[in-house]
């Protein structure tokens, strides 16, 4: 038996008779397809079953050299290996770059994938495509986000959104194959991720979006909800599914202005300054901070992406080109290590030290990695047919390293992974049965949220 | 949108024979971390400061040292080398 979000629905074996009799109650009921639709909407697979509720997606847009972070290859030409040397880890036989200290004293917490690979074009865009949503988009076609995916599964569950995205949209990476990479899809613009569009870095941080407009009172906001509901009711006597996304997405709206606990969840300021040090002082450490915040109070899926650009700014696409791409190995040991090495390390922490770490995954992904040989201005130029990610919390086995590279770190040498099967050890890392669950694909006929098994050794 | 870091990072070290400590840096910008160390007035070293609170220069030259607590300070794309160390903490000294 299948599920579409919690409604059990036939397979192409039949109806089994309980779901023609929840289907066949529904219909005595009198609900039509919106309705029914509506329900899932707006409820929820049976959150007490489900031990592992939550995601934290940290994006490491511009991907990270996997040979000078997670990968390294002492051995290697001094061409390949780079400046810097392995350290021991919390996890024996597991060494990661110097730069990560603190990363390494949590070893035992998370698992590295070091034979990522895909075959998709050397450009951010299609990176974003499989990593973001598993798939590739043949012909344009785009597939819904990791967290419109498990917003459709699981529902809201508080005045937040189910799925936010932190601090803001990926922008120009000098393609637009992923610019639909962070949408619902076929899902319906209900599932779309909230965007935060502010950085929580800020010492006067605000959400423009959540935040009325001067003069805007709670009556006013009011009566315009009053009114959109009238104006709802005669829309859905034209009953489509679309009607019920738009239906979603008001009440989503509304409940995010008027809702107190939203703005309360938003406010870094309730967080001790000790708190606010050990994630770091940085757009970067208070998102991460903030994630824990939303999903402590009901948000399901958060991404953060670690940078909105790839251009004129100090990030992981470590090109070296003198221009607009000038990023170096000096940004990654000054600059770019540290400040992921504290605000993750703080980030697993204090999830564990919350209780959340069992009930939120932790992935950590990037677009692809970087080229094994150091091009000739000293940088690492893009590179999909090898790189490292990697995962912890909820119900991941931490401390391993799944497959690995060749000793150039140039093509996966054992256990090749690609990323469908990381999205599904995502969703399966968070209680989801990949073999029961479904959910509307395009033209609303049951699909699997992914068509891939997870990482067995992970579970 | 560019990177902001809030606030002036700040620590006290203080010294325990030759061995220097630190305490928890605030507005901690999360960047590299590291001990300066001069001899003579010459800087002669730096060392990595985030993964412990203390550390100890092996140098057993006779002279005076300084130890002090310096960050990277992100300045920017445009900037030179994109940014810079600064110095967070009081300074030590001692005599080998």
């Amino acid at each position: 038996m299948l599920h579409i979000g919690n409604a059990q629905i036939p397979t192409c074996g039949g109806l089994t008779r309980r779901s023609f009799l929840q289907v066949g109650a529904a219909g005595l009921a009198g609900l039509n397809l919106p309705d029914f639709l509506s329900m899932k909407a707006a409820g929820a697979v049976d959150e007490s079953k489900a031990e592992v509720k939550n995601c934290i997606m940290l994006f490491l847009v511009g991907s990270p050299g996997h040979l000078d972070t997670w990968d390294l290859k002492p051995n290697a030409p001094a061409d390949v290996r780079g400046p810097f040397k392995p350290i021991k880890t919390k996890a024996p036989g597991i060494d990661i770059c110097e730069h990560l200290p603190l990363m390494a004293k949590l070893a035992d917490k998370y698992s590295l994938i070091r034979s990522l690979f895909h075959t998709s074009s050397a450009v951010h865009g299609s990176g974003h495509q499989w990593m973001m949503t598993g798939h590739g988009f043949n012909n344009g076609d785009p597939h819904p986000h990791a967290g419109s995916v498990i917003a459709r599964v699981f529902g809201q569950k508080s005045a937040l959104p189910p799925s936010i995205i932190l601090p803001g949209k990926v922008g120009a990476v000098g393609d637009n194959l992923g610019e639909r990479a962070q949408t619902a899809a076929y899902l319906g613009s209900a599932y779309n991720p909230f965007f935060l569009g502010a950085d929580p870095a800020k010492s006067d941080f605000k959400i423009a979006n959540l935040s009325p407009q001067a003069g805007q009172t709670e009556f006013r906001i009011n009566s315009r909800r009053k009114l959109l509901a009238e104006l709802d009711a005669i829309q859905q006597q034209v009953e489509n599914a679309s009607t019920v996304a738009h239906d979603t997405a008001y009440q989503r709206a509304f409940s995010l202005i008027t809702a107190p606990e939203t703005k309360k969840a938003f406010d870094l300021s309730e967080e001790k300054d000790s708190v606010r040090d050990r994630y770091g002082r940085n757009t970067f450490g208070a998102s991460c901070l903030l994630s824990r915040r939303l999903i402590e109070r009901g948000v399901r899926f958060v991404t953060i992406n670690h940078f909105d650009t790839v251009f004129s700014i100090a990030c992981w696409d470590m090109h070296a080109d003198g221009g607009s791409l000038n990023n170096t190995v000096q940004d990654y040991e000054r600059h770019l290590l540290p400040q992921f090495d504290q605000a993750y390390s703080a980030l697993l922490t204090d999830l564990d030290e919350r209780g959340l770490l069992k009930e939120t995954v932790v992935a950590t992904l990037s677009e692809m990695g970087r080229t094994p040989k150091i091009n000739g201005k000293g940088g690492r130029d893009h590179y999909p047919p090898c790189w490292t990610n990697f995962l912890a919390g909820g119900n991941i086995k931490g401390g391993q390293v799944i497959g690995a590279s060749d000793k150039n770190g140039a093509v996966p040498h054992d256990y090749p992974i690609d990323p469908p099967r990381v999205l599904a050890t995502i969703y399966q890392g968070m209680g989801v049965d990949l073999d029961q669950v479904m959910m509307p694909g395009p033209g609303s006929r049951p699909i699997r949220l992914i068509d891939a098994e997870p990482i067995p050794e992970l579970f | 949108m560019d990177q902001v870091f809030e606030g002036t990072p700040k620590a006290d070290i203080r010294l325990e024979g030759r061995k220097v400590i630190r305490g928890e840096v605030s507005n901690d910008w999360a960047s590299r971390l590291q001990w300066k160390i001069s001899h003579n007035g010459k800087v002669i070293a730096t060392a990595p400061a985030r993964a412990d609170l203390d550390y100890e220069h092996p140098g057993t030259e006779a002279g005076a040292y300084e130890v002090v607590l310096e960050m990277w300070k992100y300045e920017g794309f445009k900037a030179k080398d994109h940014g810079k160390f600064v110095e967070i903490s009081n300074k030590v000294a001692y005599t080998v």
